[in-house]
């Protein structure tokens, strides 16, 4: 349908007997393929998620300030040397609580999606493997999850158990694993009814090792992009938590404890607000495009 | 039709069901004890007997599942039980709520259509032009923008910086209707806006599938304009594939709705909310989410229904 061209050329990793699949080829070489694959807009989400998170990562070493350290001397500093993105209401230098911040909101989010990934692969995949009962109880339970706002959900299971870092992961990643519950049955019912698996499954192997070995090569591809997309939703779960006060506290810094600060000091100082949400655009852009672009890549004739 | 719409509100009632069972579970899983909540912190040593009463008039010493009918059996005649805090009944504090929701709602989805069809319409007259390259870049930026945090941006420039717009607050039409919209425009444009960037997108691909339709060959070849065979034949076909998509969207722009409307202090169900949550209130909460959630698929099955009844092939195929 899109008048884009079709790279129509790009073997679909999973696809068993295409030449050149992942089994071929040194790791150097398919990494330039991967590259290669992606289009302008998500090189730019992959380079812009690279630097966020190294930076995020590093924050310890290239942070300017402690984060929590307070300059009493310049309170509402614009960004000038050697505040460079400007302080806060006690004269904390911002560039250092954004970066701890992001760092935080990274480590969040990434809880969050591994979570929500292994409890949702296993969901979907008991689903599919046993089927009858199992298969509607668990199915109807993420219908009934998933027709709940979730973050609301999120909102009430927050107040009611509170909100520490290991919670908020927790939480954001159980609400999360119920669409990847049903993406991994889907996935696996479809591979369930191809002709390889009902040959491997003729050779008498254990239901696990099929699943192991053959099955989840074969739905990694659209778990992984159902990744980025949880990755993007967990971001601004927290955001949106910790903004109403209800997930990361001040005055430890997250992206969202930095939004609520900065809206609490709006009339004081207006950029000390821009700059986390920049972040979380830039890091929810970059995921959203990966996550397009890897959906296009695995399987092209699935676009819509 | 008859058929379909039955399993389609069979499926949903069902639905519904597990929902309000999941709902109910998580509120008495829960850990906080509605009834030390109603008490208060005041009731310390000696007053297990009172606790055990009020625990008694609640009905929450009956087995769970009866419990549960109970409260459905409340539910169904419009009960929503009470506000553990204020004693207030829950469906009269969200009655007082809904309008507000309702007209901010209202209000952002007709902005983000007025901004979403001609963004749309546009990149598929001219698809890979540079306009619809620059407005799909900016769609999909506009995506990754929190709605609250834009809702901040508008609020500083337009009402801390400029001066032109007030920041937060709400008074009735009735009272002051320019001060009302004034009120509302700000709001409304944060939730519009970030409302439109989805809904152009889908709209934008859903017309390049119309495009290539036999119809549409046959509407231009019997010599109508492009523009008057998109309008006629084209946008309707995908208006009604993009409504689905919106319908989808709805439980996340929920989401949304509770964000903006404590940033712009607008009295709606999403301050209710805030505010529940803020008093640990579970009575208002379990309505306002059994509610919200209601409504959600209720939207869901009424745009189903109505695509069935539009496109025959959808009901001919599912049963």
């Amino acid at each position: 349908m899109s008048e884009r061209s079709e790279p129509g050329l790009v073997p679909s990793p999973g696809d068993p007997g295409v030449p050149g699949g992942p089994a071929s080829g040194g790791r150097a070489k398919r990494a330039g393929r991967g590259w290669r694959a992606l289009a302008g807009d998500a090189r730019i989400g992959a380079l812009l998620l690279i630097v966020i998170v190294g930076a995020a990562v590093a924050a310890p070493l290239i942070s300017p300030f402690p984060p929590n350290q307070i300059h009493q001397d310049a309170i509402f500093s614009g960004p000038t040397w050697p505040y460079l993105l400007g302080t806060d209401e006690l004269g904390r230098d911002l560039l250092s609580r954004l970066l701890y911040g992001a760092r935080l909101s990274l480590i969040v989010a990434g809880g969050a999606v591994l979570l929500a990934m292994v409890l949702g692969t296993v969901w979907g995949l008991a689903a599919g493997l046993f089927g009858r009962w199992v298969d509607a109880v668990l199915m109807r339970l993420v219908d009934g999850l998933l027709a709940i706002p979730q973050f609301l959900l999120a909102l009430l299971l927050v107040a009611a158990l509170g909100s520490s870092v290991p919670l908020l992961i927790v939480i954001i990643g159980l609400l999360n694993a119920p669409v990847v519950a049903r993406l991994a049955r889907s996935a696996l019912l479809d591979e369930m009814s191809k002709d390889y698996a009902v040959a491997v499954a003729g050779t008498g192997a254990r239901p696990i090792r099929l699943v192991w070995r053959e099955f989840l090569p074969n739905v990694a591809p659209p778990l992984m992009v159902q990744a980025a997309l949880v990755g993007a939703y967990a971001i601004l779960t927290e955001a949106g938590l910790s903004f109403l006060g209800l997930g990361v506290e001040p005055p430890r810094a997250s992206l969202g404890s930095l939004l609520l600060q900065g809206y609490q000091n709006l009339y004081n100082s207006q950029l000390y607000a821009v700059w986390p949400g920049l972040v979380i655009v830039a890091v929810v852009w970059s995921l959203n495009v990966l996550g397009d672009r890897l959906q296009e890549v695995f399987d092209p004739r699935g676009r819509r | 039709m008859l058929r379909f719409a039955l399993r389609r509100l069979a499926g949903g009632a069902l639905l519904l069901v597990i929902v309000s069972m999941v709902i109910f579970v998580l509120l008495r899983v829960l850990p906080g004890d509605p009834v030390l909540m109603r008490l208060g912190a005041s009731t310390s040593a000696g007053t297990e007997e009172a606790v055990n009463q009020l625990r008694q008039e609640l009905g929450l010493d009956a087995p769970l599942p009866i419990q549960y009918l109970d409260w459905m059996r409340g539910v169904l005649t419009g009960d929503l039980g009470v506000s553990y805090v204020s004693q207030f009944p829950v469906s009269t504090l969200i009655g007082q709520r809904i309008p507000a929701t309702l007209q901010l709602a209202a209000a952002a989805i007709v902005l983000a259509l007025v901004i979403a069809v001609p963004v749309a319409l546009l990149g598929a007259r001219w698809p890979g032009t540079i306009y619809d390259r620059l407005t799909s870049g900016g769609v999909t930026v506009a995506m990754a923008i929190p709605q609250f945090w834009l809702g901040l941006l508008l609020v500083s420039v337009f009402a801390v910086q400029l001066d032109w717009l007030p920041a937060r607050g709400y008074v009735a039409f009735t009272e002051q209707p320019v001060e009302h919209l004034r009120l509302l425009l700000l709001p409304a444009v944060t939730l519009g806006v970030t409302l439109a960037a989805p809904i152009a997108r889908f709209l934008r691909s859903s017309l390049a599938d119309v495009s290539g339709n036999l119809y549409m060959r046959t509407a231009e070849g019997k010599g109508l304009m492009w523009g008057q065979a998109i309008v006629r034949h084209g946008l309707p076909n995908a208006l009604m594939t993009t409504l689905t998509f919106v319908g989808l969207l709805a439980g996340q722009l929920l989401g949304g709705v509770v964000l903006v409307e404590y940033v712009f202090g607008w009295p709606g169900l999403g301050s209710l909310t805030v505010d529940a949550i803020a008093g640990r209130d579970y009575g208002i909460l379990q309505g306002v989410i059994l509610l919200l959630s209601a409504g959600f698929l209720v939207i869901n099955l009424l745009i189903d229904l109505a695509y069935g009844l539009l496109n025959p092939r959808i009901r001919v195929g599912a049963s």
